[in-house]
Formats: C-alpha cells, structure tokens, sequence
C-alpha cells in the first residue's frame, strides 16, 4: 500500500525498496541501523508535500537525508520508515550576485556553491570539513559550522529564508527580518525533526581582499590550547584558529604531504582574512602571544598553493587517520574557550586511562574539540572502551560549562546526553516545539530528545 | 528580582487569566500595537545585574534589564562590544532590544543582534523556567530556543538572562558626513555597496534636521560610519572621496573626535516622534532599489501633504519614513488613507514609532508574514492562555 501510493506519486523510478538499495541507506558516517521500508528521491517540493501526505497516512516515519556524512546517526533511520534522499533536489535555483544572495535546492553541495560564487568575488562561508560532498540541506539540519565559522558564524547566520514541507504535507516559507517569530532559527539545527527543507536562500559574503595562514608549533596541544586561549582573550578573533596534535599532524603528512611539521607536540593553524593594511599588525600580534604562550616555531604559508595544501589536509584530517588505526570515533564537545588546556588536558588523561591513542584536530578558537579515539572494531574490549570514554570526554566538557556538541548535532547518538546539559523543563520546551511542527512524530524520530523511559540500547560506533 | 519570583508571578497570573505585559526600557514602546489588556505589567528593570563577565571567553551573560549602555560599560573595559545599535542605548534594555528584534545599521558588517545569543534563560507562561544554550559559542544540541524569542515581542516566554558573544571594538571610527547637490542622489547611494572597504554604516537622509548631523543639499546629504585600524581607515576614506566626487558630490565633512557619538544620534533619530504627531514607518528593501522605493512613498506621503524625514541604510536596505503634520489633529485626519495607501505599495511596512492615538487603527504590522499559521501554532502551546502581552504584536500572537 505504502509502496504502490509512493510509486503513484513520484513514479517507480524515484521509489526504492530492493534490499541491496535499502542498505545503501542505513548508515551514515557514525553508524548503521535497520534498513528503510523505503527510499525516495523526489525532485520537487511537490513530491516532498506529497511523500509526507502518504507517511502521515501511513504511519510511517520519514528520515530526511543529504550526503550521509552525519557523524551521529542524524540521516540513519531507527524503525524503518521513509528515507527522503535530496540526490535529485541538487539545482542551484538562483544565485544573485548583486544582493549577494542564493537560493539553493538542499541536495547542492556546499563547495559547489561557493565556487559557483566565486567568479563574482563572493562565497559560502559555512564550510564543515565536509563540504565537498555535504550538502546546504544537511549543513541547515545540523547548523554546522566548519573552521571558519570562527569569524563568519555556523549556517544560522547565513540562511536567510527556508522553504520547508510541514507535517500536513503544507509547503511553507520562513524568512528572516520579518515580524513573527523566527521559524528560520528554529529549523535550522532541527536535524529534520520539525520539516522536511525543501530549499533554502543562503547569504554570499565577499572574499576578503587579502588572506595570511600560519603555521606555529608547540611542544604539547596544551601549551597550543592555552595559546589560543590568550589570542582570543586579547580580543583577537582571526577567521580559524585550528589545531592539529602530533599523532593528527604525523598523519595528515604521510597521507597528504600538506608541509605539516611532523617534530612536535602539536600544531596551530591560523588564518586571517581581511585588508592587505592590517595583515602584518595582526600577524606581528598572533605570533607575540603564540611565542609568549609556548610557540617553538612560527611560519607563513607563502603561496596560495601552500595554504591550500594545509586546508586540504587539515580538511582531510579525519580520513587520515586509517594510518592510526582500523576505526576511529570521533568526538564533538564545545567548552568555554578559556578553558582549553584543562580540556585537553582531561582529553588526554581519559584516553591514558583507557589505553586508547587519541588524535585531536579542531576548532579551537571556537572552543571545539573533535578528539578521535582510535581503535579496532574487532576487539570487544577496545569498542567498549571507546564507548566510556567518550561519555566520559561529554560528561568532562558538561563539567567545564560546556555542551555536548558544538557543531555535529545530536542525531540519535548523543540524545541520551541531553539530559546532562538540560533540566526536564528545559527539554520539556523544546518538546513544545516539537509537538506544534510534528505532532505526530512523523520526521526523523528518535533523534535529538531522549529516549525517556525507555532502556536506551547503547550502540557501538560503526 | 529573580527567574523563580517571575516564575511564581506568571504562574499565578496564568491561572487568573491575568494579561501580563512586559515592559523593559519602554524605548520601543509605540513599536508595534499597545496591549489590547493589562492587569500585571512586569518591569525587567529589576533585573540588572551582569551574571557573568566572561571576558577570556569573550561572552557575557546579563540580565534582561540590563540596559545597552551599562552593558556597552562593562564591555568596553575589555575592548569589545555587541553591535546591537539600538535607539536610546541609556534606557533600553538587553531583553527589549532583542525581544522587539531591532535590526540596526551595521548588522551587514557585523551581525544580527539574534547571531550574539548563545544562551539565554526564559519563564514561560505557565511558570516554567527553561534554559537554553549555553556559555559556548557554537552549540548544536538541540533547538535553538533563544533565537525564537528574539523577535517574539514577549509574546512566548519572557527573557531573564541572555548569553552574548562578544567582538573586539574596532579600534578607530570616522564619521562623514556630505550634502548632496542636485542630480547626485542616485549615484552617491548607489556607490556604497561597490566600496572595497565597506562602511560599518551609510545613509542618506533628507530631514530630519537637528536630529541628525549635517545639513541638507539639494537632494539630501549621506552620513557614514568607517571603522577599523588607521591604515584601513586611511585608506577607506582616499576610497570614500572619489567615489563621492565620481557621484558629483564635492564635499565631505570628516568628524573624527565624536564619530561614534554622531552615529549614535543617527540611530536615535530612527525612533525620534515629533511629538504626538508624527507616524513613523520601517520598509525592508534592499541596498539596490531602498533609494527608489523610499523615494516613491515620500511623493506619497507628499501627495496626502503631510511633512516627511526620511532615512535610507544603503548597507541593508531598510527605509525610515516619518510623516507628521502642523498637530496631532491634522495628523489623525489623513494618517489612515495614508497608510492604507501605503501598504497598497508597500505591503511589509511596519510602524515603528509614533505616539499619535490613531497608530493602533493602522496596520502596524504590515501584511501577516509567511509561515503565520506555524506562529499561530506555537503561540498557543507556549501561552494557550494568551497572558503575555495580548494584542501587542500580530494578531493572535
């Protein structure tokens, strides 16, 4: 019944339900989970209204997914359901220059954006480790942010109008700067809990006139987080502030040749974006407080080719790090900049205590930490451990007056660690919000709140 | 006063069915429609206090009553600020100047005022107390709840604490400002989007006298807020000049000593009545057709002869109108057909300011906004009593 109404309204074509197809669709970068009952692949929002339409009718539930490349289960679904894939809404509708402004279709690819941008001199600036393959719809799910969110801010600050399909199968427009409540905000990080997106008008920024990275080393990544600490302390907020410790660095250089010092403890990377006129000023006072907090070297990235090599295996770090290990899980807290080094600190005694080599490679002068446990999937005991380490890197960053993620979302794996950071009122508000855009629990169940008095089934990450 | 008592007040009121109205600064208070009740009217005033100066971290948590200017205080012994650039920085509050969503001139630049919230404290309806967000500056998990009450009008819960990033103070500021000769209007405004440097603000205006520097040339004058190090400035201003000579503008005033005080007195002017016979309107353009459209509804307010100041942001688009006449009984004899014939053009106009009695018969509010419904909706679960500020905003919220 569900199948044949599916066909109906899309054609067969867009409807997928052989087995090999389901499983292609029950996974994403964190984990996997039972296969779909189904998969589509509309290509308008009238599909979208129409598929929704038939879930409600149905009962099915429906897990809205981009690329798959959610690191907590936010794409995968949890009981069957309706897999809307956006492979097919991949246009860029309209990209107008003149009021530095695109409307995108969800499906387009975050990179192909900006580059579709740049021979007007503007560009994207929401830009997850992801982006060549993650896509505007996934990025609005999660709000993500990137490396240079720093400066520019996550996707919130960037969406400037939505077009979303309702639990009625209504398709409905939110817009920024208008009287009325602020619906925008709200979906954007919703994990396609409230709607289902169905395009999104996204704000282009210029390119800075002129752009410096630079490269400093430090005998240990605290002595490089406490360096961040007093650069943001000072009031100096460059467009990144990223830092690599040496087991990520080691592996980006063997994987990528990126010109990574492979000699020390740990590595900040810094851009700077801005005018040409203040360049060496703030070059002068970024490598001061870097010395005086501990820098061993300090160095310019000279040529534009230079600077894309260390993105690129900055960006690529997570990849590299099958050079470590079988498996790594990778972690998303989010603490008080000003407390950094007691952060990694603990990061580091944590995985000490449970034998397990942690690579760390983030955000740090957003405060957001992204250590990757290494390990082996095969043995029990390693899996076991990188599981109550993790809980224990959430509960650490909770305890500094931080929250449990910064920018990867809550999906389905971190929804028990709500309540670590949230009192039941707390939750009990977002639930309002819930209730009024899906009350009958139709988008992406199982995500984001706690599962409450049911016995959460604690999953190994795949 | 704290979130508890304001908890037990609305709590209690809710179940009387009391109509509670929020007040904060009361800067914005002929912003949108007067309360249709009022049996409890609660001041945030009470609540002044600075909960965290978190300067390392660059965030700051204060309390709703805490007003721009005390805030602007403690931030600026640390070098930085939050550009909410709202009118009347003395009295107005942290919690009125983000519940009311005031959008200021340098949000192209710097940011929305909503984009500074990463945490805040609200007590909703029913008394609940609920925290959202956090001391961090970037925070996926879960909904990003202080962001809808920004522009909420406390219609949804009313804000007690909310959690600010901050920037760094750019180091210098320069103000400009040039009168413009005849057939340079178009031109001049039409130069600021293509600066390499953009301003931190530029408008034109015409009127508004006394109330904003300069003086008006043939077809008005344009003011400008540089911002940044010496060098950037330097530069900005070689750039600024020939640009507006380009334009055929030969003169510009520079007021070095004082820029950020003029600019405050420009924002001041948005919501500035003249006194209770003025109307003040807001359209949302943008930067390449906001000269044009605020242009065509001076002729119309013109055309009803009544007096007009108008102020164009060529950085974001919005248009200032305000249209007054001899006394408040002239006004109050054309300001309906007015505005009837001005949503007829410009069906987004928003009034937001005026204390003339007949500013609740106008539409205040424009054309309802899209996805009206939803906010329908998520009123009625948040306050299904309707308690908090009845009639202020849109109707039904």
């Amino acid at each position: 019944m569900l199948i044949d109404r599916l066909n109906g309204a899309l054609g067969k074509e867009a409807v997928k339900v052989q087995p090999e197809d389901l499983l292609a669709y029950a996974f994403d970068a964190y984990t996997d989970g039972p296969p779909p009952t189904a998969v589509v692949l509309p290509s308008t929002a009238a599909e979208v209204s129409a598929i929704v339409k038939i879930a409600r009718d149905e009962g099915e539930p429906i897990v809205p997914r981009g690329a798959g490349t959610g690191l907590c289960g936010g794409a995968v679904p949890v009981e069957g359901g309706i897999v809307v894939s956006f492979a097919r809404m991949n246009r860029i509708l309209e990209l107008d220059t003149a009021r530095r402004r695109a409307r995108v279709q969800p499906g387009v690819v975050n990179l192909d954006l900006s580059k579709h941008a740049a021979p007007a001199g503007l560009f994207y600036a929401p830009d997850p480790s992801s982006q060549k393959v993650s896509t505007i719809g996934g990025n609005v799910a999660t709000n993500a942010g990137g490396p240079h969110c720093l400066s520019y801010g996550a996707t919130v600050n960037h969406v400037l109008a939505l077009e979303f399909v309702d639990h009625r199968g209504e398709i409905v427009t939110t817009r920024l700067d208008q009287p009325g409540y602020d619906l925008t905000a709200v979906l954007v990080g919703s994990e396609g809990t409230l709607g289902i997106v169905t395009a999104a008008t996204v704000a282009l920024m210029r390119l800075p006139e002129a752009v410096r990275v630079w490269l400093a080393t430090f005998d240990s990544v605290e002595a490089a987080s406490d360096a961040v600490s007093a650069i943001i302390a000072a009031g100096i907020v460059p467009t990144a502030l990223e830092i690599m410790d040496a087991v990520a660095a080691r592996a980006v250089e063997a994987a990528f040749h990126a010109g990574y010092p492979t000699d020390c403890g740990a590595v900040l990377l810094v851009e700077h974006a801005g005018f040409d006129d203040d360049m060496a000023h703030a070059e002068s006072e970024i490598a001061r407080i870097a010395r005086e907090h501990g820098a061993t070297t300090w160095r310019s990235a000279r040529t534009q080719a230079e600077r894309d090599a260390l993105w690129a295996g900055r960006k690529g770090a997570a990849g590299a790090m099958g050079r470590v290990a079988p498996n790594y899980y990778l972690q998303d807290v989010c603490v008080r900049r000003s407390t950094l080094p007691q952060a990694l600190h603990a990061v580091g005694e944590i995985a000490r205590e449970y034998d397990l080599t942690v690579a760390n490679v983030f955000h740090a002068g957003d405060g957001n930490l992204h250590p990757m446990l290494c390990y082996d999937k095969r043995d029990p005991k390693q899996v076991q451990a990188v599981i109550e380490s993790g809980n224990e890197i959430l509960r650490t960053a909770v305890a500094l007056g931080g929250t449990v993620s910064g920018e990867h979302g809550i999906g389905f794996e971190k929804r028990e660690a709500m309540t670590a950071v949230y009192s039941p009122d707390d939750l009990a508000t977002m639930a309002r919000v819930r209730e009024v855009l899906d009350p009958l629990r139709t988008f992406n169940p199982e995500k984001i709140f706690p599962s409450g008095a049911r016995c959460p089934e604690t999953k190994a990450p795949a | 006063m704290t979130a508890e008592r304001i908890a037990d007040l609305l709590r209690a009121c809710n179940e009387e069915r009391h109509a509670v109205v929020v007040t904060g600064g009361n800067t914005l208070a002929t912003m949108g429609l007067p309360p249709l009740r009022s049996d409890v009217v609660l001041s945030t005033l009470g609540l002044g206090a600075i909960v965290e100066d978190a300067a390392a971290d660059l965030t700051i948590a204060a309390q709703s009553g805490v007003t721009l200017q005390d805030l602007a205080a403690v931030l600026s012994h640390h070098g930085t600020f939050v550009p909410f650039d709202a009118p009347r920085a003395a009295d107005a509050t942290v919690g009125g100047t983000l519940a009311a969503g005031w959008l200021g001139p340098r949000r192209h630049l710097y940011g929305r005022p909503r984009d500074f919230v990463i945490g805040s404290v609200a007590v909703l309806a029913d008394g609940t107390i609920a925290r959202a967000g956090g001391m961090v500056v970037k925070n996926v998990s879960g909904y990003d709840m202080s962001r809808l009450y920004v522009g909420s009008f406390g219609t949804l819960a009313v804000l007690v604490q909310v959690n600010l990033k901050t920037i760094a103070q750019p180091p210098h500021a320069r103000a400009f400002t040039m009168r413009l000769p005849e057939g340079t209007r178009a031109r001049a405004v039409a130069q600021w989007q293509q600066l390499p440097i953009a301003p931190a603000a530029a408008w034109w205006v015409d009127g508004f006298k006394g109330a904003i520097d300069g003086e008006d040339g043939a077809e008005g004058r344009m003011l400008a807020l540089l911002e940044g190090s010496e060098p950037v400035l330097e530069r900005a201003t070689r750039d600024l000049r020939s640009a507006m000579g380009r334009a055929g503008v030969p003169e510009t005033v520079v007021i070095d000593a004082g820029a950020r005080a003029s600019f405050e007195r420009t924002i001041d002017a948005y919501i500035a009545p003249v006194g209770e016979r003025s109307i003040t309107y807001r359209l949302a353009c943008f930067p390449d057709d906001v000269l044009e459209r605020a242009l065509t509804v001076r002729d119309l307010a013109h055309r009803f002869e009544l007096r007009t100041d108008v102020l164009v942001d060529a950085m974001n688009g919005d248009a200032i109108l305000r249209v007054s006449d001899l006394d408040a009984h002239a006004l109050g004899a054309k300001i309906e057909m007015f505005d009837d014939a001005l949503h007829d053009d410009e069906p987004s106009a928003i009034v937001i300011a005026g204390n003339h009695p007949k500013r609740p018969l106008l539409r205040v509010w424009g054309a309802l906004p899209e996805g009206f419904e939803t906010m329908r909706a998520l009123k009625a679960r948040f306050d299904p009593n309707g308690i908090l500020n009845p009639g202020r905003f849109l109707p039904g919220l």
